[in-house]
Formats: structure tokens, C-alpha cells, sequence
């Protein structure tokens, strides 16, 4: 076996045993797994194909339009893989677990670098792949690509995926180079995250709605100059994009140029990326050894977090403690406060562009319709909040647990502490969604109070659910924090959570109706805000129900992992 | 103090550990020896409440695992043999965090925490976060932390993984102190020198069973093998073992 082979081994085998691993009910999760990832691609496939049917309706305009979506796509891609490559590439090359095992066995150095290349290219890709092809689909049924399409996209999404994650690694290692390994997972998270959220605004605020509506544009020209993305020549994807709308559109392009450039970029980046690693990856990873020492500060902090929690029993504090400092020092954790806060501020930026004014409905009775299912949407946005914080509130004890049961204190204290500690800002966020857009909807009064009444009995029932599926599928032997939400007790997780905001919704809808009704025809239901009481204490019951039975069924599963 | 008795844990069909009973006296330093995957991790999970027994039952000072298991905790240290703590904690918030959860009190964690860190020489790294500690560092940080409340047992799997010689010095005259005072020491261990220089009896477990439990001569007289020879008679009765 050459070495390759051999470096490529365990990641082959362990996906292998993984797969075939006999004795464990795998198979019930696996068939869940693969009918959600189905439908998600249908999902795609369909939205796609829905926007590009639309597009093709646009006399003249159809082809034009979906080859700058296309070119808007393939970029976004490139820029994904290309930053998710370089944080894989540090991970493969300088701060895996079996580098040392494999380092210091006499492994030659170009096989090492194909061997990690691999593991980094296959990593950071899959997923662009994944979303990729229904998309691809679309385009291929909608503009009638047929077979030589799919060729092409077959032939060049390889090197397409080839090119950033050589460009990845090569970076990479640059960077390792000149600065210590565990400092620049942190940088690269952090120029990431705030890309993303610039991204993200830009993106919103530039109400890309407009472009579906063209008489909203003065003249035809000011439509198109709009529609118009910035493209460069000298980018992969506006190549592969040109390659795909000559199969597409029919556009004349020279597929004898752009795609040997594709290949040629495809070929030289890994070389030249391997001959930089057989130089500089030694030194590079001496340097990713250097354990980084954090001395511990910040009085004020504690203080604040000792008021804060002072009114909770002593073993409830001392986790709380524990749970939000080890949060706060965790960059990977409480940056993604960042995201949350950019995901309120556009979430409230689109209540103040709503166009109520256009719509037949008197503004009233559509304020009161769109704040109720705005009530439905705060859940949501509180369940993403809580999958993301509450449900992996359990996992994260991970292989510390022996601590907890080992110690004094009943596990009824450990998940009811974590219950509140993740409780307090769900609610201040859930509250404070539906206060400002309804403020911004300038919602009747009765509404305003029902909705911060209904949120605050949603909240609890979100947090305990989160909190008590995570207990109920815990993850502790995990890698990385960030695969909690996502593994298979993140989904039953996400689904319990909306179906319980999907119930308490639907409950409040009849007397909603009414008083909205009420309001647009005074006397016709003669109905009184009594009418809601008897819902809100459905929904009261339902809050209790959401919030006792996950705790105690989690309590039970951490009890029973004793056997 | 540490009482099993008949204690069974079974993975699926295979005997981890097999009808174990067992007694160890307050004060005393029990060595648990046995070789690799003979059941003393799980033995000692199961006595510290982290595994619910198959059947039989653990009893420390007198409180019954499962039906008093606070109480039986509360009185107790546990030193597992991987330290895994909150590498973002301090060593002193970790064992605040620890304190706390033994209800210790406020005034007795700041006279506690210094002494117990400047005894096993952390005093200096007190506010680095466990993530820059060497491993025998995080070793001693999480003997502090079982010690912190000052238990009556104390149960310590395989504490010399990591420790370099002074250390392993240190760790023996802290055992043979604590005993001295009073405090039950349940040791497991792989390293016959240990045993033979800290424990006052030793028990061989071996696939799940206890095959020999005494004082050092009555294992000599047991296995019939000379006086200062516990490395032959643990060969002898594990014969047959994975080791």
C-alpha cells in the first residue's frame, strides 16, 4: 500500500466502522437523517427551480438574470470554501490530535501533505457540494442544459473545489508561519464572523426584493444597471460560470480557454501549496505546540455574575458560575452573540420595510395579522436561539461529567440550573423581538399585551425543551462544541420546539380572529379581550406540560446512563 | 468506612466486575491492584455512584451509594485516573466551582484553597486557566479539588499516571498523612512499588473477581512466595491475565 493509502487509512476505516458498527440502533437515525437531508435538497431543488421559472417568465430579461444569479451563487461558494478551508487546513495540519503519531513515524513529507490535502478538501467541500448540485439541477431542468450540462458540472466542480482549498492551505501555512496556530483559529473566526455579518447587512439593506419588482425601477436601464453583480475575470467561479452558461444559455463562450485555466489553477495551486508545506510545515507546527496561557481577570465580571445569580440556591450558583465563564472564554461560543445580534437587527429592519400600505386589507387589521404570525416567527427564532445555547447546555459538560456525579448535588440541580441560566436571556430576547416589532407594526394594545404574555409563556417551554433534549440525546464525546446542534437530538430537539410554538399559536388563533374581526367591524362578533382567557390558559397548561416533561424525561436518560 | 458487598456490574453479557465484597477499615490505605481491564475503573464508578451497579451494593461511611447518594458523595474525594476538567476555569475557580458543590463555606474556600494549591505547588498558577496546566498540573489540581472538603474516604484511580518522581513523593506522604488522620484511602493501581509502600492491605482483582485480599504477609503466605516479593505474588495469581 503506498503511503497515501496508508495516511488516508484511519479516515477511510473509521468512516467505514462508523457505517457498518453492528449492535447499535443506528439505523432508525440514519433513515431520519437521510429523509430530512432529502427533503432539504428538495427544498432547494424546488425554491430554485420556483425562482428560476420565475425569472425565465421576465421577456428577455430570463437568461440574463439567472446567469448573474448563477455567477452570484458560484462566488458565494468560492468565498465559503475558501475560508472554510483555511480553518480546516489549520485543524488538518497543525493542530490534529494524530500529528504527533504520524509525525514522527517515517512518513514522507509529499505523502503527509496529499494525505491532509485530502481530509481538508473533502471536509470543507461536501456541504457546498451538497447544496450545489439540486441547485445545479434546477438550472440544468429549467434552462433544458441537458446532458452536456451535467457533464460540465461534472468536470468542473473537482477542480472548482480543488482551487480554494489548495489556495486554503497554502495561506494557511503562511500564516502559521508567522503566528502562533491557536491564535489564528481565533482571528480567522472572528474576520469570518464579522465578513459574514457585513455580508449579511449589505446584502438585506439592499432590499434585493426590488429586483422581482420592476416597476418599482424608474426606467428600464436603472433595472438592469441594478441587477448588474460585480464579477472578475480573474475569479474561478466566473470561469466555471462561464463554462456552465455556454451549455445553459448558449452562450458562445471559449471553453477551450476557460476551462484548461480551471485545470491549470486546479494543478499548480496544490503544488505549489506542497512545495511551501515541505518547507515551512515543521517549523509552523513547532510553533502550533506553543500552549497559549491565559491568565484569568476581570473582578468587576465576577462580581456582576455573583448579583446577578445571587437569588438561586448555592449549587444552582456554582454551576451558573462555572457555565457562563466557561462560555464567555470560549470564543467559538459567545461570539456567535454576534450573529444573533445581527439576525434581530435585520429581523426588525424587515417589520419597518414592510409595505402595508400597498396591501387591500386596512392597515390595522393587517398589523394585527402580521404581528400574531410574527408571534410564531419570535418562537422560531427563540427555538434557533435555543438549539444553538440551551440544547448543548448538557453536552458541553462532556468528559468533565464525572465532576457533577461525583459531587453532592442531585441532577434535578444541574438541569434546572441550566434551565434558568439559558431562560433569562431567552426571555429578555424573546421579549424584546416581539416589543419592537410591534412597536415598529404600531399594533393595538390588546395585542401588544397578549403577544409579551404569550412569548413569556413560550420562552419557558423553549428553554426547558432545549435544555431537556439535550439532556435526553447527550453528545459528550464531541469534537468541536459547533456538532451538538447538529447531531440527530438537535433535529428531534428543533421539531419538538416548533411543534409546541406551532400548538400554542394555533390555540390562540379563534379568539385572535375574533377581537381582530371585532376590530374591523365593531359588533359583529360582540366579543369582549375576555374571549383570549380561556386560550391563554391553554396555553399556560401546554408552557407547564413543555416544561416538566422534557426535564424530567432528561433527567430520567442522564439517571439511566448510570446503567 | 467502604463497604462492598456482592457488587456485580455487567456490560451486556460480560462481568466487569463479579460478586466483589469487600470492607475497609476508617484510616486505613487499601491498594486495589490488578491488571489492565480487571474491573478496578469500574469497580470504582460504580462506588463513587457515576455506574448503577447490576446488583449488590456500596456503602461509605455507612450511607448506602443508591439510596443515600448525596450523603455518601458529600463525605467523599474522588480522583479519577483521566483528569478531564473546565479548561476555560482557573485553578482557583475550579476549585471554588468543586467547593461549592461540597457546600463548603465561603470563609473555610478562601483559608482552604491557598493551602491545598501552595501544597502541591500551585500557588503560582492559581489564575492561569487549566488549559495551559500540564498534565501531572491538571493531576494535582484535581487532588486538591477532592480534597477540598476535607472527605473522610478518599478514592484515588491510578494516581501516579503523569506524576514525575517528586510528585509520586509527594502523592505517598500525602496517603500515608491523610491515613494517619483518620481519612479511609481506597487506591487502585497498577504499580506494585506504590502499593507495597503506601497500603496497609491490598485486594487483586482479576476479570471482575476479587482473587486475594490481606495484609501483605497474607498474601505471601497465600501465593507462597517470599517476604518483599508482592510483584510475584500478583504475577502469579493473575497467571492467566490480560496484562
Amino acid at each position: 500500500m503506498s503511503s497515501l493509502a496508508i495516511l488516508l487509512s484511519p479516515i477511510l476505516l473509521s468512516w467505514k466502522n462508523e457505517f457498518l458498527r453492528k449492535g447499535e440502533r443506528k439505523w432508525p437515525r440514519r433513515t431520519i437523517l437521510f429523509c430530512l437531508g432529502l427533503g432539504f435538497w428538495a427544498g432547494i431543488y424546488w425554491t430554485a427551480r420556483r425562482v428560476l421559472i420565475y425569472f425565465e417568465t421576465v421577456h428577455g430579461l430570463g437568461p440574463a438574470l439567472a446567469y448573474q444569479l448563477l455567477l452570484i451563487i458560484l462566488l458565494t461558494f468560492l468565498s465559503m470554501l475558501l475560508f472554510s478551508n483555511l480553518i480546516t487546513a489549520l485543524s488538518t495540519f497543525f493542530l490534529s490530535q494524530d500529528l504527533d503519531l504520524v509525525l514522527s513515524a517515517p512518513t514522507p513529507s509529499a505523502a503527509f501533505f496529499y494525505s491532509r490535502m485530502i481530509a481538508t478538501t473533502v471536509n470543507s467541500s461536501w456541504m457546498v457540494l451538497f447544496f450545489s448540485l439540486p441547485i445545479f439541477a434546477a438550472y440544468g431542468s429549467v434552462f433544458h442544459g441537458g446532458i452536456l450540462f451535467y457533464l460540465w458540472v461534472i468536470l468542473v466542480l473537482p477542480p472548482f473545489l480543488i482551487v480554494p482549498a489548495s489556495i486554503g492551505t497554502l495561506l494557511t501555512h503562511l500564516l502559521v508561519y508567522f503566528l502562533p496556530a491557536r491564535r489564528i483559529r481565533d482571528i480567522l473566526f472572528f474576520i469570518g464572523l464579522f465578513a459574514f455579518i457585513i455580508l449579511y447587512f449589505l446584502f438585506r439593506f439592499s432590499q434585493p426584493e426590488r429586483l422581482v419588482h420592476p416597476e418599482a425601477f424608474g426606467h428600464f436601464m436603472e433595472f438592469l444597471n441594478a441587477m448588474e453583480t460585480p464579477s472578475s475575470a480573474y475569479l474561478p467561479s466566473s470561469w466555471s460560470a462561464e463554462i456552465f452558461a455556454s451549455a445553459l444559455f448558449q452562450k458562445k463562450v471559449d471553453l477551450w480557454f476557460f476551462y484548461p485555466l480551471l485545470l491549470s489553477y486546479a494543478l499548480f495551486f496544490p503544488l505549489l501549496a506542497s512545495w511551501l508545506s515541505a518547507a515551512v510545515h515543521l517549523s509552523g507546527w513547532s510553533k502550533a505546540q506553543e500552549s497559549r496561557q491565559g491568565r484569568r481577570q476581570g473582578y468587576l465580571l465576577d462580581r456582576m455574575i455573583n448579583r446577578i445569580i445571587h437569588p438561586f440556591p448555592e449549587t444552582f450558583r456554582a454551576i451558573m458560575i462555572k457555565d457562563i465563564k466557561t462560555f464567555l472564554r470560549d470564543t467559538t461560543q459567545w461570539s456567535q452573540l454576534f450573529l444573533l445580534l445581527a439576525l434581530i437587527v435585520v429581523y426588525l429592519y424587515n417589520f419597518k420595510v414592510l409595505p402595508l400600505d400597498r396591501s387591500p386589507i386596512p392597515g390595522s387589521t393587517l398589523r394585527t395579522v402580521i404581528s400574531f404570525a410574527n408571534l410564531g416567527l419570535a418562537g422560531f427564532v427563540l427555538s434557533s436561539v435555543a438549539i444553538r445555547f440551551a440544547f448543548p447546555a448538557v453536552s458541553l459538560e462532556g468528559k468533565v461529567f464525572w465532576i457533577l456525579q461525583s459531587s453532592p448535588i442531585a441532577l434535578r440541580s444541574l438541569l434546572w440550573s441550566k434551565f434558568w441560566l439559558n431562560l433569562i436571556p431567552l426571555l429578555v430576547l424573546g421579549e424584546l423581538l416581539v416589543f419592537l416589532s410591534n412597536s415598529l407594526l404600531r399594533v393595538p394594545q390588546w395585542m401588544m399585551i397578549l403577544s409579551l404574555i404569550t412569548i413569556f409563556l413560550m420562552t419557558f417551554g423553549i428553554a426547558a425543551i432545549g435544555v431537556g433534549v439535550g439532556a435526553l440525546y447527550p453528545k459528550f464525546d464531541y469534537s468541536s462544541a459547533a456538532e451538538i446542534p447538529t447531531s440527530f437530538g438537535g433535529a428531534v430537539c428543533m421539531i419538538c420546539s416548533i411543534a409546541f410554538v406551532g400548538v400554542t399559536v394555533v390555540v390562540e388563533a379563534w379568539p385572535v380572529y375574533l377581537l381582530t374581526m371585532e376590530g374591523l367591524k365593531p359588533g359583529s362578533f360582540n366579543v369582549s379581550g375576555w374571549v383570549i382567557v380561556p386560550s391563554l390558559a391553554a396555553v399556560l397548561a401546554l408552557t407547564i406540560a413543555a416544561v416538566i416533561t422534557p426535564i424530567k424525561l432528561g433527567l430520567n436518560k442522564l439517571d439511566a446512563m448510570r446503567n | 468506612m467502604i463497604r462492598l458487598e456482592n457488587l456485580t456490574k455487567h456490560y451486556g453479557r460480560l462481568a466487569a466486575v463479579d460478586s466483589l465484597s469487600l470492607e475497609v477499615q476508617p484510616g486505613e490505605i487499601f491498594g486495589f491492584l490488578g491488571p489492565n481491564g480487571a474491573g478496578k475503573t469500574t469497580t470504582i464508578r460504580v462506588m463513587m455512584g457515576i455506574l448503577r451497579p447490576t446488583s449488590g451494593r456500596v456503602a461509605l461511611g455507612g450511607y448506602d451509594m443508591e439510596r443515600e447518594p448525596e450523603k455518601a458523595k458529600a463525605i467523599t474525594g474522588f480522583v479519577p485516573d483521566r483528569p478531564f476538567i473546565y479548561e476555560k476555569l482557573s485553578g482557583s475557580e475550579f476549585l471554588k466551582f468543586v467547593g461549592s458543590l461540597h457546600r463548603v463555606s465561603a470563609e473555610a474556600m478562601q483559608r482552604r484553597i491557598p493551602e491545598l494549591l501552595e501544597h502541591f505547588e500551585l500557588i503560582h498558577w492559581k489564575d492561569e486557566l487549566i488549559e495551559s496546566y500540564s498534565h501531572g498540573m491538571k493531576q494535582r489540581l484535581v487532588l486538591c479539588a477532592s480534597l477540598i472538603h476535607q472527605p473522610r474516604i478518599l478514592v484515588v484511580d491510578e494516581p501516579m499516571v503523569g506524576i514525575d518522581p517528586k510528585g509520586a513523593r509527594m502523592l505517598k506522604d500525602l496517603f500515608l498523612d491523610l491515613a494517619k488522620k483518620g481519612t479511609t484511602i481506597f487506591l487502585s493501581t497498577h504499580s506494585i512499588s506504590v502499593a507495597e509502600e503506601v497500603c496497609q492491605r491490598i485486594g487483586i482483582i482479576h476479570r471482575g473477581k476479587l482473587i486475594a485480599s490481606g495484609t501483605m504477609a497474607d498474601l505471601y503466605r497465600l501465593a507462597r512466595v517470599e517476604e518483599g516479593r508482592l510483584e510475584s505474588v500478583f504475577l502469579d495469581l493473575t497467571r492467566d491475565g490480560t496484562s
